[in-house]
């Protein structure tokens, strides 16, 4: 019983989205906008209801592009910041590119990923794969800094090798704010799988976008924001749990 | 539950020309509940009368509810039985109408105000101008003159503890509940505050409960002390103080004021056998 | 091992590193290890001090500048706004969190189609930037909003403050350093929010100047327009860290 109530709680407290429906369809009829000005909610749900099958191989394709960067970034990123954890030289020169890295906007960054590794697929994976690394790298590290001395101290007196505090410690440490990062970073990735592809126009929810726009095809067109922010928030609760998982599993 | 548990405020005479009642509280549980459904019973048929121009001190030992006593004097808690009233009001009344001073056990001050500020803080919060004189007065009362333009982070903890004192006297309250306000303070300067707060108390009569750990505290400040026992709380007795003031060290050098002291202190140690 | 050394010591690493990244850039695009699209350094400088390359980049950066500061301050006011409302009536609480967490996770790029019907193409950088920004500002100072002392509730409470001046006098004030967190984080957004509007047809801005240079392979112009949004982010992220640091100094 208190299962279905929170449940309940939980579509009442959706209320702002069906007030947005509500007041975007209002808008689209007092204004009297036909649907190549702006198509009304329905239209653009029923669209994305019967067409789904057009819009299967494009989320395929974004997803996939989102989740693989996502990991593979994150990996890198796991991995840098273990190697410059272990070298004192390799961190004091990090820290500016760091903090280069970090201000470089999406928008500037793609185009350039796009005229060096070419059109296609590998600049789109490459796109999302550099959106993740940073903030990967960054939260790895403070999490190996976070590492207490007294528990280091212990592993030494132990006889423990430096790969051993960092398989004990630093996984213990690490790997919370690893999955931080990865909730963070995860509707960017999505974010940044849709810019390369719009403006690639390969595939993916980017380019059916985009070639809804061209077409005017303003049902598809809409209904494809609706459909890619209806994936970014799925790609970003599994990210939410994931991390509660892993939290829950260490502490 | 020992016989003098049941002892109630009325049986022992109030002090001297007594007035109106300023608290009351009448047979006051408190039940906390916790995650999961379980309960903590913190207060059990609390009774606790206080005269206008009273000053009372509640003692016992750490955690027999003595700050949850304050709380619902303060109206920031309601007993889950029993009734609470403030100058024959309900206790928030006192507060909305800026009549009420409390210094909390954990100073609460702001931290991004000046200890002036800090003081000055009721005066704003009533919407009332700041009294410049007043707030000076009472910075160089608590002893913190040189310290005005301070921020919390930089004082003591026992100079915390003056500040929020001083914030409660602020605005000369009709009720003033004070939650070890001392507590931080080292022996001396302890023993200079009592002496001070004692003085303050001489001047402006106002009503007041004071949490204390320390029985000669109570002693030289209080008309009335009430002894509590702990788990659940219970007001074990209360016991008149008649010594004259202002009470100075001859006083607490005093045969009589020993007596009492070992007296309380032997019913504090007493509420252990009875929670065994 | 005293402070003053220490940071002597990381500034000097972080210039190293700094210069040793220029260096490689430069070298990568000398020997062409890149490619053609990775031009060196001194191509891109030399570009930008020719007296068109300037005043092109100078006019673009201002557009988008003025963009994204106007963006800025809209959903920062507006996110403000919104959050101190959600505290102030409780009852709305839940539903606000959830729906901004929701627009947080929204592809900026999706609200684009949204945006150009209703405010038009000039002014769509702006208010993109505004919605990054105001997603941003919303969640962190819903959280520092929520980030209360019961014992300052407590004390407001027992010296009998209305409403209006509980806000004003705690929890406003509480929330200060959330406020610089919050634009610390959304400095950069506001300048992505902005250019990722310029894509959508608007008359001019460096992510207008970044994508024709792709289109027409003009590397000089596409790395020194990434540059300049990525000179603008930085500064922005610098100046509004300062802040914060000045902010979490008075207000804690
Ligand atoms: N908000 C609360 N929720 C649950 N339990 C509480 C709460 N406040 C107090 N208690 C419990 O009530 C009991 C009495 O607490 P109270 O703070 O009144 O003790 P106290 O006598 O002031 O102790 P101390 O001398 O250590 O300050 C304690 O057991 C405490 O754990
Ligand atoms: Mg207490």
């Amino acid at each position: 019983m208190t299962r279905a109530r929170s449940i309940g709680m939980g579509i009442v407290h959706l209320w702002p989205i069906a007030l947005l429906l509500l007041s975007w369809d209002a808008w689209v009829v007092l204004n009297g906008y036909t649907s190549t000005v702006a198509p009304r909610p329905w239209f653009v749900i029923a669209d994305v209801f019967t067409g789904f099958a057009d819009y299967v191989p494009s989320i395929l394709y974004t997803l996939g592009m989102a989740l693989g960067g996502l990991v593979g970034g994150t990996l890198i990123g796991f991995v840098g910041a273990v190697l410059v954890w272990w070298s004192a030289a390799l961190s004091g020169v990090v820290t500016p590119a760091a903090l280069i890295i970090r201000s470089v906007p999406i928008t500037a960054l793609i185009p350039i990923i796009a005229r060096i590794v070419g059109y296609g697929d590998p600049a789109v994976l490459a796109s999302t794969m550099l959106i993740c690394f940073f903030p990967a790298f960054v939260f790895t590290l403070s999490g190996l800094a976070a590492i207490p001395e007294a528990g280091r101290d212990l592993f030494t007196v132990l006889g423990a090798n430096k790969l051993q505090v960092l398989s004990r410690l630093g996984v213990l440490y690490a790997l919370p704010n690893l999955m931080v990062s990865v909730r963070i970073t995860a509707p960017s990735a999505v974010l940044a799988a849709m810019l390369a592809e719009f403006l690639m126009g390969t595939s993916g929810l980017g380019a059916l976008f985009s070639q809804a726009r061209s077409y005017m095809d303003m049902e598809r067109s809409w209904g494809t924001a609706l459909v890619a922010t209806v994936v970014s928030v799925l790609v970003f609760v599994g990210a939410q749990l994931m991390e509660r998982r892993v939290e829950s599993r260490l502490t | 539950m020992s016989s003098t548990a049941t002892l109630t405020p009325m049986e022992t005479k109030p002090a001297e020309h007594a007035t109106r009642t300023a608290v009351s509280v009448n047979r006051a549980d408190k039940i906390f509940t916790l995650s999961r459904g379980k309960k903590l019973q913190a207060l059990a048929e609390v009774d606790l009368e206080v005269r206008e121009g009273e000053f009372v001190a509640i003692i016992g030992p750490s955690g027999c509810g003595k700050s949850t006593v304050l709380r619902l004097a303060a109206g920031l808690d309601r007993p889950t039985n029993g009734t609470v009233e403030i100058f024959g009001a309900a206790p928030h009344e006192l507060a909305t109408q800026h009549r009420l001073g409390v210094a909390f056990q954990e100073h609460a001050l702001l931290p991004w105000a000046s200890v002036r500020s800090n003081i000055a803080l009721p005066y704003k919060v009533a919407g009332r101008k700041v009294d410049d004189a007043r707030v000076d007065g009472l910075i160089e009362l608590v002893g913190l003159k040189g310290f005005e333009k301070a921020r919390p982070k930089q004082l003591s903890g026992g100079m915390r503890q003056r500040v929020s004192i001083a914030r409660a006297l602020a605005l000369s309250p009709d009720l003033l509940l004070l939650d070890e306000p001392f507590g931080a303070l080292d022996a001396v300067t302890r023993r200079r505050m009592n002496a001070e707060l004692a003085r303050i108390w001489g001047e402006e009569k106002i009503t007041t409960i004071l949490v204390t750990h320390d029985v000669d505290e109570a002693l030289i400040l209080a008309d009335r002390v009430v002894v509590m026992t702990g788990r659940p709380g219970r007001v074990r007795t209360i016991k008149n103080v008649d010594f004259p003031r202002p009470r100075d060290a001859a006083t607490t050098r005093s045969p009589e004021f020993h007596e009492l002291v070992d007296e309380l202190t032997s019913l504090l140690d007493a509420n252990d056998g009875d929670a065994a | 091992m005293n402070t003053p050394t220490r940071t002597s010591v990381k500034v000097a690493y972080s210039l190293a590193g700094g210069a040793l990244l220029i260096l490689a850039a430069q070298l990568i695009g000398q020997f062409g290890l890149a490619g053609r699209a990775w031009p060196p350094v001194m191509d891109v400088v030399s570009y930008v001090t020719t007296p068109a390359g300037a005043s092109l980049l100078w006019r673009n950066t201002l557009v988008t500048f003025s963009s994204a500061a106007q963006g800025f301050l809209l959903g920062a006011v507006i996110a403000v706004l919104g959050a101190a409302l959600a505290l102030v009536v409780p009852i709305i609480r839940p539903g606000m969190d959830r729906f901004a967490a929701i627009l947080h996770a929204v592809p900026t790029i999706a609200l684009a189609p949204l945006l150009i019907t209703t405010v038009g193409r000039e002014d769509a950088p702006a208010v993109i930037a505004a919605l990054s920004v105001g997603f941003v500002m919303f969640v962190t100072m819903a959280s520092g909003f929520a980030n209360t002392s019961s014992a300052h509730q407590d004390l407001f409470t027992v010296i009998g403050a209305n409403r209006t001046r509980r806000l004003a006098r705690l929890e406003l004030p509480r929330a200060v350093p959330a406020f610089f967190d919050g634009l610390t984080l959304s400095a950069p957004a506001a300048i992505l929010g902005a250019t990722i509007g310029e894509w959508f047809g608007a008359p001019m801005g460096l992510g207008l100047v970044i994508v024709s240079a792709m289109q027409n392979y003009q590397m000089a112009l596409l790395w020194a327009a990434a540059m300049a949004a990525t000179i603008m982010s930085l500064l922005a992220y610098l100046v509004f860290i300062q802040l914060q640091r000045v902010a979490m100094r008075r207000f804690t």
